[in-house]
């Protein structure tokens, strides 16, 4: 195997040895992939939201609309994460909802939605972001068919390149614009193919 | 009348299907539709800039390979990734199957991945016993279909959903139902077991970050995400071309390759990933394997075509493509369908160059691919290396139905016999051999169109005149 | 996709080069050429052996047999004047297709020397004469076909601002206009299928206008296009740029016919 290795390398060697000279890293303005064509909003959380209506997404602002939603669309039965659940029962909205604070798998079925932490949005493009030490359970954020994502205010990143800068030492990170989603069948939008249908990101202000 | 076919690619064309090249013209043709309007419309002023720059950004990558390969080592091991090295594709398999043997894995499933479709990896473990489940829609309607992908992004571009729902019912996913969210929903309970079974998550990945060891995967289906939330071991396999310096060089590849490839500003999930999951994490993989392929990509940067592995696999040369629109991918006979793969496909093809030399010739040279390209590859320009060099390779399945030039180049070095040959052609107005070159190409030219009266010299006639006149 | 970066040329005096479809089939689009380059005050020369460009074979593959041409293209066209060509593709091999296969070659700076001062003649009205507007009027609806060779290049825009300051001239949009039209040079004998489709698609989107005139700055993509519709037994009369341009100086009384 470091066998494969010592080839590979000395073959990139040998293929970049000949070069009279070498193409420089190009200095880029850092908005130059910025995308600013969007009407004016008074701030970066109502660009969210139209930004995530535009792909479906679903924006809410406060637990008790979340409450409310979930009513409204007949869920009565979800994951929680831990951290929350303490703050998300205390709310009288949530009577008769059944939360659950641990995702067994081998009853996948029984979640129809999960409620975890988000590690914060972008405006620019209606992207939600989860990181793995914020979020309590992979599986609880993607099985269900409703994924509700709790953000801070302070939480709320301007563009894509902001959210990079602000990747920190997470082991895997997922941004999600919209919910899950293909077109392989005839090119038709088809929404909820293994993620969730209805993807919720929900502003706890 | 149906005019005689010299070329594979324009025989496959010939005798497709009229449904199958309504299905594909159709969808490629709304694809590059989405894409001109997204890109347009969010950078007026500066599409053709980001191009250009992304594409310095993977030109200056490849250029420093060696350096930046080895940076994303060092980041993906500090991360807690293993790292492996395949210098072929057979490489590939064998050290994938090992980490799965070795962990005792039965049950594997996989996210889209363009290189495991060149190392032939399905297969390969199927053989060993490995049960493989491909989970995007696509790859999985291929797999049950023991067909071919036809699209790099869109797998299916081929088949319409009559034909899925047979394939459907033949599999036991219920009845007939040819509704496209009836199909989805299908397939999502079929593969939730799937993904539940499973001990392996294999993947690709679309970048990887030199500076964090990020890889980066993107999908819209949330497919990857399920690889890696519902197993315990992750394999990614990746090429080693798909290096770009840092993280903040994701901003421009993000922004382009989802309007790009869909026309989405952004796809729907991008996973960044450079490590198994963090501790207190319930769910995803313990352990996560990064195997960079070589597979005749160091080649390809010691080629004259080296400009071709800048490509981020959006697909939309392949939309933009009138030939693509019109043969569909099988026409290629490679993994790597329409422009992109005219020119990849036979590089990666190594000593078996000539089997596919005739692919760099099916193109008109339009240039539509290099206008659409997020890194500006100009496919054009490596279309014609590859025809010089299967032209000095002798390559005959290249040269079939292209005039011999030889005569052409004496005849339009001596103005004398050239002048000759045009005015014996206006006496008896017929095309002189030496002009449109012999036979089967006047032949080729007329059984599709007419050709106008000939009127060699006149023109020459006339400025002689005219030129006296001014005196 | 012109590389080099262009001279404006100081004098007006000039090298055609007319384009072996010209010398072949299309005498009148090569003289319509000279009589509107001698309207804009050129001093038009022919050097009598030209013969090709070099780009049939180029395209084929055949790059040892293209050089050979190129190589009696710069014995011919010496000196320091602008090389205009009614082509837009027969102008892209002489700056950007001769430079590819000349790349590894000892006359490569003589190659560049020639792609330097070669350009496509509408983009040499407007970028190298300054010429805005072409007095006269043709009353025609027409559908221009931007060929594929000026992609990227500053001919397309030229040629429509030039046709669009024509009185009388209505510029047709028309469907996938962006497309190729399927000639491609010896890929329309290669690939005869496809070019085909290709080219009964153009026209079908062109028809679809009813215009009176097709227009291109390319004699290849006409006589491809030229050539299924005279067979299909339709018919509607095509135009080189540059005829349109003369007749409307005709009409103008700036030239005589
Ligand atoms: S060559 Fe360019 S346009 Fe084609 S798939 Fe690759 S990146 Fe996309």
């Amino acid at each position: 195997m470091s066998d494969d290795r010592s080839e590979i390398f000395s073959r990139i060697k040998g293929a970049l040895e000949p070069l009279p000279e070498r193409t420089p890293l190009p200095d880029y303005a850092r908005d130059l992939p910025l995308c600013t064509v969007h009407p004016d909003f008074p701030n970066a959380w109502e660009l969210f939201a139209h930004k995530s209506k535009q792909v479906n997404g679903t924006p809410l602002k406060g637990l008790a609309e979340l409450a409310k939603w979930l009513i409204a669309d007949g869920q009565t039965h979800g994951y929680c994460d831990p951290a929350l659940v303490d703050k998300v029962r205390a709310l009288p909205e949530f009577n008769g909802i059944t939360l659950e604070t641990e995702f067994d798998r081998t009853r996948f079925d029984d979640f129809t939605f999960g409620i975890t932490k988000a590690a914060g949005v972008i405006a620019e493009t209606g992207t939600l972001i989860l990181k793995d030490q914020s979020t309590s359970s992979r599986l609880g954020a993607l099985a269900p068919w409703v994924h509700a994502a709790i953000v801070d205010e302070a939480d709320v990143y301007p563009d894509v390149r902001t959210a990079i800068e602000n990747f920190g030492d997470d082991p895997s990170i997922i941004w999600a614009t919209g919910p899950s989603k293909t077109a392989d069948v005839e090119g038709i939008l088809i929404e909820g193919v293994h993620g969730p249908g209805i993807q919720i990101v929900c502003l706890d202000a | 009348m149906t005019p005689k076919s010299f070329q594979q690619i324009d025989k496959f064309a010939r005798d497709l299907p009229k449904e199958v090249r309504a299905t594909v013209y159709d969808g490629s043709k709304s694809t590059s539709e989405k894409r001109y309007d997204s890109i347009w419309r969010d950078y007026p002023e500066t599409a053709d800039v980001l191009r250009e720059t992304a594409g310095k950004v993977k030109q200056h990558t490849l250029e420093h390979l060696d350096q930046y390969l080895e940076q994303a080592e060092k980041s993906l091991t500090a991360a807690g990734a293993k790292v492996h090295f395949a210098s072929t594709g057979d490489r590939a398999n064998e050290i994938a199957l090992k980490l799965m043997q070795e962990r005792g894995v039965k049950k594997m499933v996989k996210s889209k991945s363009m290189v495991t479709e060149e190392t032939h990896l399905v297969p390969y473990l199927e053989k060993a016993g490995i049960e493989c489940v491909e989970t995007d829609l696509g790859e999985f309607i291929v797999q049950i279909d023991h067909d071919h992908p036809s699209h790099i992004v869109k797998p299916i571009m081929h088949k319409n959903r009559r034909q899925i729902a047979k394939s459907f019912e033949r599999e036991g996913l219920g009845d007939y139902n040819d509704d496209p969210e009836t199909i989805t929903r299908r397939a999502r309970v079929h593969l939730r077991k799937k993904y539940f079974e499973a001990d392996c998550g294999v993947t690709g990945a679309n970048f990887v970050s030199a500076e964090s060891g990020r890889m980066v995967l993107i999908t819209n289906e949330g497919n990857a995400r399920f690889c890696m939330a519902a197993t315990k071991l992750h394999i990614a396999i990746i090429g080693i071309e798909k290096l770009v310096p840092r993280d903040q060089d994701l901003s421009l590849f993000l922004n382009l390759i989802g309007r790009s490839g869909t026309g989405q500003q952004l796809t729907v999930y991008q996973q960044f990933i450079n490590g198994p999951k963090t501790p207190g994490q319930p769910d995803g993989p313990e352990e996560m394997h990064v195997i960079f392929v070589d597979n005749k990509r160091t080649e390809v940067l010691a080629s004259e075509c080296k400009e071709i592995l800048r490509c981020i696999r959006c697909g939309a040369c392949l939309n933009v493509c009138p030939i693509y629109r019109q043969a569909s991918g099988h026409a290629y006979r490679s993994v790597y369908p329409g422009p992109v793969g005219a020119v990849l496909s036979p590089l990666l093809a190594g000593d078996k160059f000539p089997e596919l030399a005739d692919l760099p010739k099916a193109s008109s040279l339009c240039g539509a691919c290099n206008e659409v390209c997020p890194v500006n590859i100009p496919i054009p320009d490596l279309l014609l290396c590859l025809r010089d060099k299967g032209k000095r390779e002798g390559a005959k399945n290249a040269s079939a139905g292209t005039p011999p030039m030889g005569m052409y180049a004496m005849m339009a070095s001596q103005p004398s016999a050239w002048k000759a040959a045009m005015r014996l052609g206006y006496a008896v107005n017929i095309t002189p051999q030496a002009m449109m070159n012999v036979v089967p190409a006047a032949q080729a030219w007329t059984s599709v169109r007419q050709l106008p009266k000939w009127r060699g010299g006149k023109f020459r006639d006339w400025m002689g005149e005219h030129d006296k006149d001014a005196k | 996709m012109n590389t080099l970066d262009r001279q404006v040329p100081a004098s007006k005096s000039i090298q055609l080069m007319a384009t072996c479809l010209c010398d072949a089939f299309f005498d009148d689009v090569a003289k319509a050429t000279v009589q509107v380059l001698e309207w804009a005050g050129c001093n038009v020369e022919f050097p009598e052996g030209q013969t090709c460009c070099g780009q049939p074979a180029f395209n084929a593959g055949d790059w040892k047999a293209s050089r050979q041409v190129v190589r009696h293209v710069m014995d011919v066209f010496q000196g320091e004047k602008p090389v205009v060509v009614p082509s837009g593709s027969c102008a892209a091999m002489g700056f950007h297709g001769a430079l590819l296969e000349f790349e590894k070659e000892p006359d490569l700076p003589q190659v560049k020397q020639l792609a330097s001062r070669t350009w496509e003649l509408t983009d040499y009205l407007v970028n190298g004469l300054g010429i805005e507007k072409i007095p006269g009027k043709v009353s025609a609806r027409v559908s221009f076909h931007r060929s594929c060779h000026s992609r990227g290049t500053c001919t397309g825009p030229s040629a429509v601002k030039l046709l669009s300051s024509i009185e009388g001239i209505e510029l047709l949009p028309f469907g996938e206009q962006e497309q190729c039209c399927g000639f491609g040079g010896a890929f329309s004998v290669s690939f005869p299928n496809i070019s085909k489709k290709m080219g009964e698609l153009k026209i079908e989107h062109v028809l679809a206008d009813n215009p009176d005139i097709l227009a291109s700055v390319d004699m290849g993509c006409l006589l491809h296009l030229g050539g299924i519709i005279d067979k299909s037994g339709r018919e509607i009369p095509r135009k080189h740029v540059a005829q349109i341009i003369r007749d409307a100086l005709v009409e103008a009384g700036e030239i005589k016919e």
